[in-house]
């Protein structure tokens, strides 16, 4: 109704996410401790795993890969966990803890931006995580994925980095003190591990039935999938994946507080 | 438009279970004063500020901040452009610098200060490089506060801004807080440091119990200018209180004169005692203080006329946040 507006208002949200996007890089860069867990952890262990298996032939227990090209995919896949659902949850609560969301919450900058900018760090950062892994993997003879696969690789990156993003801030609203974050994390993510086949690969059909229908080994799958085999998308565990972070936004938003002390 | 108050509070209401926090509050705040909210801890408070700054749904009663409805989330953004917040707690990522932090804030607003304007408005020139981490309790409170004025607000939130200050940097703080007013910014702070409301406050509101026992300026207030004063002097020896030309209480030695006209009493006590060819040692005279008044308002008895039911105290402590 009134034609006079300050700033297309659409275009001045858009720098401004932008603008919290940036921040938060800043923030995460010029933290030591989130930079290392994040980094240097999954480089750590593909390194090690490289020593490990360097130079081997693809096998039936890894279903027909190099332990190594095996590796290189679910590696890449914690790392994503690490830097969307664990970082998150833990950044998520130490912040209500403080004080600092309220104090967000204070400002006009709407919620959804907030939420937009640190889902877009997060999948940055682990994009960041996947490449660097990629890059160790190449160092020991795993080859860089063909430029045909790239576009399988970036949708399921981003839907899972979306989901664990989902899951993390969920985690983060459902505890009450930052202080357990990290150990409540863990505790979700460690046994969820194992029996998605990060580590070891998976032969029992009981357990493979089961994981496949928890977040972790679907994102696996999917990225096992667009690395190495035909390169499609694995659409059963995209959705089974998408369906989690749903249900993870779910929670997350009917849970969600900003105030250290509830009402 | 400048002749609408900045807040309007009537019989607001807020509970939490069976503690009433808020038991029919009602103020004013006119544009571009300071209005000071004062009280005890638990006296309700941070409960009203809260659900004036939006962070709290009230149970019942009127609300506004600048004409909006503060518990209406559709008038959230354009609320948070207009107000700036000094909340209770220091809350800054410790990675960012000085600087970094206030252009980050500067950037959610449509307009905002300039950011070197404000760190100097802060007293923080000269420190826009160090980490948030690295900077004493007061001046991440000053940075805080910085915060809090980088959107320019037309009414701006204090929430306790001195406390833990040492005195000459609550004496920084309060000049801010005058400069700001007199810039045209309106003040809404609390507080439960009389000094403070005393030095900074066009208009005080003492909250007791969760409700306002006394309004008014920090001068008149609970009928400070109009009190009696007391005129107090050492019973001069050989007098008895029956020689004395007023009524007086005598206590021992130590007499005690209430009286509405000073002057007059002063004239009539200093005549006869030079009469006598003697003196009134000790003399002084005194009006009530504000924390006299202050005590007055807030005290034990006050705390009866809490309802049956509620045990004033501990209630209360649950009320207004552990964090204390």
């Amino acid at each position: 109704m009134n034609p006079v507006t300050r700033r297309p208002p659409r275009r001045r949200d858009l720098a401004m996410l932008w603008h919290q996007v940036r921040y938060e890089q800043l923030t995460f860069w010029r933290n030591p401790q989130s930079a290392f867990f994040t980094f240097v952890f999954p480089v750590v262990v593909i390194a090690i795993f490289g020593v490990m298996f360097h130079g081997g032939t693809p096998s039936p227990y890894f279903y027909g890969l190099s332990a190594l090209g095996y590796y290189v995919a679910t590696i890449a896949a914690v790392s994503v966990l690490g830097a969307c659902y664990s970082q998150l949850a833990i950044v998520v609560a130490s912040r209500r803890q403080n004080g600092i969301l309220k104090r967000v919450r204070a400002t006009p900058l709407p919620s959804w931006i907030y939420f937009l900018g640190l889902l877009a760090h997060c999948v940055m950062v682990g994009v960041v995580d996947v490449l660097l892994i990629l890059g160790v993997g190449r160092l020991f003879g795993v080859p860089f994925p063909g430029v045909a696969r790239w576009p399988a690789i970036a949708v399921t990156l981003v839907l899972g980095a979306t989901a664990f993003c989902a899951l993390g801030v969920a985690v983060a609203s459902l505890i009450r003190n930052a202080e357990a974050a990290p150990a409540v994390v863990q505790f979700v993510l460690f046994p969820l591990v194992f029996l998605s086949g990060t580590y070891l690969p998976i032969h029992s059909g009981a357990v493979v039935t089961v994981a496949g229908a928890l977040p972790v080994r679907p994102f696996n799958e999917a990225l096992l999938g667009a690395l190495t085999r035909s390169g499609g998308f694995a659409w059963h565990d995209l959705a089974v994946l998408a369906a989690w972070g749903a249900a993870g936004a779910v929670v997350a938003v009917r849970r969600f507080r900003w105030d250290p002390r509830p009402e | 438009m400048s002749g609408e108050p900045a807040v309007v509070v009537a019989d607001l209401r807020k509970s939490y279970g069976p503690v009433r926090a808020v038991r029919g509050v009602g103020f004013r705040v006119a544009r571009g004063e300071i209005f000071a909210l004062l009280g005890p801890n638990g006296a309700g408070k941070s409960t009203t500020l809260e659900i004036l700054e939006g962070f709290r749904a009230r149970d019942a009663g009127r609300a506004e901040v600048l004409g909006l409805d503060p518990g209406d989330r559709g008038a959230a953004r354009e609320l948070r452009e207009r107000i700036g917040l000094v909340l209770q707690d220091i809350a800054v990522e410790p990675y960012l610098t000085v600087r970094e932090t206030v252009t980050r804030d500067a950037g959610y607003y449509r307009a905002p200060r300039d950011v070197d304007e404000v760190i100097g408005l802060v007293g923080l020139t000269g420190q826009e490089r160090r980490k948030v981490r690295t900077l004493s309790g007061g001046q991440k409170r000053r940075l805080d506060l910085a915060l809090g004025v980088v959107g320019d607000p037309e009414l701006l939130f204090l929430d306790e801004p001195t406390t833990g200050f040492d005195p000459n940097a609550r004496r920084g703080a309060w000049r801010l807080v005058r400069e700001l007013r007199d810039t045209g910014t309106t003040v809404l702070l609390t507080t439960h440091s009389m000094q403070e409301a005393q030095a900074l406050a066009d208009r005080v509101a003492v909250l007791a119990g969760g409700r306002i026992v006394a309004e008014g300026t920090p001068d008149d207030l609970g009928g400070r200018d109009t009190a009696g004063a007391r005129i107090r002097f050492a019973l001069p020896p050989g007098c008895a209180a029956a020689d004395l030309p007023v009524a007086a209480e005598v206590r021992g030695a130590q007499v005690t004169v209430r009286t509405a006209e000073p002057t007059g009493t002063l004239h009539r006590l200093t005549g006869w005692a030079l009469q006598r060819g003697t003196a009134l040692v000790g003399l002084t005279v005194e009006r009530p203080t504000l924390e006299d008044v202050y005590l007055d308002l807030t005290g034990p008895d006050t705390a009866h006329d809490t309802p049956r039911g509620t045990p004033p105290d501990t209630a209360h402590e649950t009320a207004e946040g552990g964090a204390r």
